[in-house]
């Protein structure tokens, strides 16, 4: 009884996984019907508004075309586009961070673009995306949208302290964060590992995360003015909870903020509408700045971000991919997307139809000296195993800056060199 | 056994003149036909995937080679290069450390547990057991899960009882941002999850042992010490020979609390084979130095337990 | 004997209390109130409880889809570890034969292969056989992952169980494989349920493979991997991360209290009687 009990399951095992091995493959069935295209978004790119607006007009369109947008984690996020563009049947569509482009296209798995340019009248693309999204020569990266980091706060908080103006120098701003730091609320947010942050502060001061002498490249986080730079980190951060071994990811820190108990934290001003999402009594609340810089002329540095889409060679649907990007990188839906994400559109011309936003204000100020990452195809490397997050948690705790900086040098020198 | 076998099968083949060769041939290839699905499984599923990997590592294969394929051989040089890492051998002497620092914990405590269980009233005995079979049961990831919520930084419980008891320093104490710290949590919580299986194997084990020799040890007036080290172990020895390999194996293999809970950092003082391996091939993309590092793994792991493979093959052979 | 006795019995709650308080401190942390949970003084006691985390945690995407996904991947592959391992386990127990001892130890060596080390020719073998993104490949890598310890411990059980009980049976007239099915396996039938029980943990907690062979369709994920993006999932909220955390665990932990005894039973009859 029990072995034929044993064999009946083990056969119903067996047919569900024949089951289970035919329901995957309706997507080739579909040549009649409308061609699925799988899109990977980044989470926190778009919010759950937009995609719906975007995906009800796109359908209403395109009934050729059925999307499918999946939103992915950054954690582990380069594995997984790897996983994907090595496979036979990849998603159609990738949203790809701006200094990660170079790798994936240099590893052949990435569809060139270049003759879509015009089409997409990418004279007219801002620098920083079509930049990065280029590889020898020809375009892999089609650029998606750009944004600089800014201090986020509350309106509330800052008129309940007192604080009248938003700071302009690092002075004022060290000043009205330790006024705002009161009373079980945090005067900023700043978890320990947000090493985009450090950057600013340290090209504040005239340094840079690696150098480059001939063509071999050394990790200068150990130089004087980098370490001003974690001395200023260290100093803003102290002034709130932000828990000093992890980053911005984890806990998610608009979800922080949205508890309600935080004044001030640096994200791009996007943020502001995930932090509405979870907590819409924030609504009218929120306010936004360019980074202090050490003087009030002239604001922090900030690292310009932003992400590009990439068609994978693998895709069975490259015309569909295309159409879905000839909407997304459109005119139409950038100015949507700028407006309602507070993103830097992906041209120029679009950039004057998005003013008068105060968080796109904000940023534009402080993407006056908008700068980027150590220009290697290798640097991707080093922020894969990123020993400066690693650096600033040691240096937060209160180890010595000068020996933890070279121990973190050492690594970035031996990444950026290695010849991969 | 193998008389019995013999005398089984001896006279039905004269018996069955027609298809004597049938019969005769059957008691000969049904023990490999009955071992044939776990061969060709361990070939396809085992040994290929092994094979795959050991030709990477004499390849150069990075993610162009992945997705496109056509990757060169280039000798010996990735193990070259791990040999003459010096962050490779500090990575070899930490997992040995790591391995022995659990396992001798493990053994120890296990065995005392399981003593204790032993010596206990029936209702005491079922609650410890009880609290065990729970700690055991808790999947790795919600384990690990737990655990970095027992020592977060700020609302974790470890920090508030340790504040309570005057330790005034620990407020808001990081642990997981330094080394020694972050080693010893994932110590504990490995030896937390991997006492029950010993202890209670070893309980089931210690019943074993007929009582009638302890009471006329006793009788000569043998301490409970002497009693272990005179009966219970060498009786047992066998079955701590088999644990104590199963914890080597399972504590040198450990990837997944390391890998949720630190990912070998901070520093590189978690860094353990398994987890240089996936960090150099997932993180660094160096498919091919990460499958030189495993291949080295597996041949260290298979020296350190080749006296207890010998044992086995001996004893196998007696039986 | 009595100050002994009251000895004894303290280290023995001592234990009980390390054993059991982090998965205690786990479900109550599911059941507090996110005001609790985030208050300085925390309690040690469910005084307020709430089901909210259970069900955000019930209610998030796909939650019950990878629930059905894990069970299906971990369940078919112990259950094809099991028959195999049934039959390797009666040739190795039962059956003199050459190579039986080379056998034996390379089941042994199977069970150290360091699993991680076989992802990415585990990927390229599936890429090249259309097996990515499908949970079959899961089942088979489960099935491996599972089988030598299967046959290990299952030989364990058939050597407690006495030859005796079939070769009376075959005397009666059965053949041996009717002798094993109606002598032998009753038997070996709780031994069987226990050493599933191995498998199934491991199997349930598979992320490696899981996370990297299933890319594109989402909805072929398991458990673990959406366990492992919680801290993404619920950002800072530790009550739902610790519900998802217990309900991962409660399938797992309901097997075990019906199980447990026997598996530490046939794990101590293997090596004895090895």
């Amino acid at each position: 009884m029990k072995f034929r009990s044993l064999a009946v399951a083990a056969v119903a095992a067996l047919s569900l996984t024949a089951i289970a091995a035919c329901g995957s493959g309706d997507k080739n069935e579909a040549s009649s019907g409308p061609k699925t295209i799988d899109v990977w978004l980044m989470k926190g790119s778009v919010s759950d508004d937009f995609l719906k607006r975007f995906t009800d007009d796109f359908a209403a369109k395109h009934t050729d075309v059925k999307l499918n947008v999946q939103i992915q984690e950054w954690n582990g996020i380069g594995a997984k586009i790897i996983g994907a563009l090595a496979s036979k049947d990849a998603p159609d569509v990738i949203e790809v961070g701006n200094t990660q482009v170079a790798q994936y296209s240099a590893s052949g798995g990435v569809r060139d673009l270049t003759d879509k340019k015009s089409d997409l009248q990418g004279d007219d693309w801002i620098e920083g995306l079509a930049g990065p999204g280029k590889y020898e020569g020809k375009q892999f990266g089609i650029p998606y949208y750009a944004a600089n980091r800014v201090v986020v706060y509350r309106k509330d908080l800052f008129a309940a302290a007192g604080v009248k103006t938003p700071p302009k120098t690092r002075e004022e701003w060290l000043a009205a964060t330790a006024k705002l730091n009161t009373g079980g609320n945090q005067g900023i947010y700043l978890p320990g590992q947000n090493f985009y942050v450090l950057s600013g502060f340290i090209w504040d001061e005239g340094g840079d995360l690696a150098v480059q002498d001939g063509d071999k490249w050394k990790g200068a986080l150990g130089s004087p003015e980098a370490l001003k730079g974690v001395e200023f980190y260290k100093q803003i951060q102290a002034l709130g909870k932000g828990p000093k071994d992890s980053d911005e990811a984890k806990p998610t820190q608009t979800d922080v903020f949205a508890q309600g108990k935080v004044a001030q934290m640096i994200a791009v001003p996007g943020a502001a509408e995930l932090i509405v999402q979870a907590n819409p009594a924030l609504k009218d609340k929120l306010g936004f700045f360019p980074i202090p810089g050490k003087t009030a002329d002239k604001p922090g540095a900030v690292f310009t971000g932003g992400s590009d889409l990439i068609v994978p060679e693998a895709s069975d649907a490259p015309d569909a991919a295309y159409t879905f990007i000839k909407e997304l990188a459109g005119e139409k839906w950038q100015v949507d997307l700028a407006k309602s994400m507070k993103y830097v559109p992906n041209r120029k011309a679009l950039a004057s139809q998005v003013t008068g936003d105060e968080g796109t204000t904000a940023m534009s100020a402080g993407a006056a000296n908008g700068k980027a990452t150590p220009n290697s195809p290798n640097w991707a490397a080093v922020e894969a195993k990123n020993p400066i997050k690693e650096y600033l948690t040691k240096v937060l705790t209160g180890g010595d800056p000068a020996a933890a900086a070279a121990a973190a040098d050492a690594i970035i020198t031996e990444a950026l060199n290695s010849g991969k | 056994m193998a008389l019995a076998q013999a005398e089984r099968t001896a006279p039905a083949t004269p018996a069955e003149k027609p298809s004597a060769g049938a019969r005769r041939g059957r008691p000969r290839v049904l023990p490999y036909l009955l071992i044939a699905p776990t061969i060709l499984g361990m070939a396809y599923l085992l040994l290929y995937p092994l094979i795959r990997n050991l030709i990477i590592s004499f390849q150069k294969f990075g993610i162009a080679q992945l997705i496109r394929g056509g990757a060169d051989f280039v000798g010996i040089d990735n193990y070259q290069a791990i040999f003459t890492d010096n962050k490779f051998w500090a990575v070899v002497g930490r997992t040995f450390a790591f391995t022995a620092i659990n396992v001798v914990l493990i053994m120890v405590l296990a065995t005392l547990v399981a003593l204790l269980i032993d010596a206990l009233g029936k209702w005491m005995r079922f609650l410890v057991m009880g609290g065990l079979v729970l700690a055991w049961a808790i999947p790795v990831l919600a384990a690990t899960t737990v655990f970095q919520w027992l020592f977060q930084s700020q609302l974790g419980v470890v920090n508030w009882v340790l504040v309570q008891l005057g330790f005034t320093q620990f407020e808001g104490y990081a642990w997981f941002a330094d080394g020694t710290s972050t080693f010893a949590i994932i110590v504990i919580m490995i030896v937390w999850q991997s006492v029950p299986f010993a202890a209670l194997t070893l309980y089931a084990a210690i019943t074993t042992v007929p009582k009638e020799i302890y009471e006329s040890a006793s009788m000569d007036g043998a301490g409970p010490i002497r009693m272990f080290g005179l009966i219970t172990f060498p009786i047992l020895r066998p079955m701590f020979g088999l644990i104590l390999c199963l914890e080597v194996i399972w504590v040198f293999k450990s990837f997944v609390q390391i890998w949720v809970i630190s990912q070998g950092g901070p520093g590189d003082a978690t860094l353990t084979l398994p987890v240089y391996a996936y960090q150099i091939a997932q993180s660094l993309n160096r498919y091919d130095l990460g499958a030189a590092i495993s291949m080295v793994t597996v041949l260290l792991l298979t020296v350190v337990l080749l006296a207890y493979f010998r044992q086995l093959f001996k004893e196998e052979g007696e039986l | 004997m009595k100050p002994k006795r009251i000895v004894l019995n303290l280290i023995a709650l001592g234990v009980f209390a390390f054993a059991v308080f982090p998965v205690y401190w786990m479900i109550l942390t599911a059941f507090k109130p996110t005001k609790d949970i985030q208050a300085e003084t925390p309690s040690f006691f469910p005084t307020n409880i709430t089901f909210s985390h259970f069900s955000t945690a019930i209610h998030a995407d796909g939650f019950w889809l990878f629930w059905r996904n894990s069970a299906f991947v971990a369940i078919s592959g112990v259950l094809l570890a099991l028959i195999v391992a049934c039959l390797a386990a009666y040739s190795v127990a039962r059956l003199k034969w050459k190579g039986r001892q080379a056998f034996i130890v390379m089941v042994f060596v199977a069970q150290m292969t360091p699993w991680e080390a076989l992802l990415i020719p585990m990927y390229v073998i599936s890429r090249d056989t259309d097996m990515l993104d499908k949970l079959p490949m899961l089942t088979l890598i489960y099935f491996m992952m599972t089988l030598p310890f299967t046959i290990v411990t299952l030989r364990g059980f058939l050597n407690a169980i006495p030859p005796d009980l079939e070769e009376a049976a075959q005397v009666d007239g059965c053949n041996q494989f009717q002798a094993f099915r109606r002598i032998v396996f009753p038997l070996l039938a709780p031994g069987l349920l226990s050493t599933s029980l191995f498998g199934f943990i491991t199997a349930w907690n598979e992320f490696a493979f899981a996370n990297l062979l299933i890319i594109k369709e989402q909805n072929q994920r398991t458990l673990p991997v959406w366990l492992s993006s919680f801290s993404n999932t619920f950002g800072t909220d530790w009550g739902a991360t610790m519900a998802a955390a217990t309900l991962f665990m409660l399938p797992v932990l309901l097997i075990f209290l019906v199980l447990q005894g026997r598996v530490t039973s046939g794990v101590a009859a293997g090596a004895v009687k090895g």
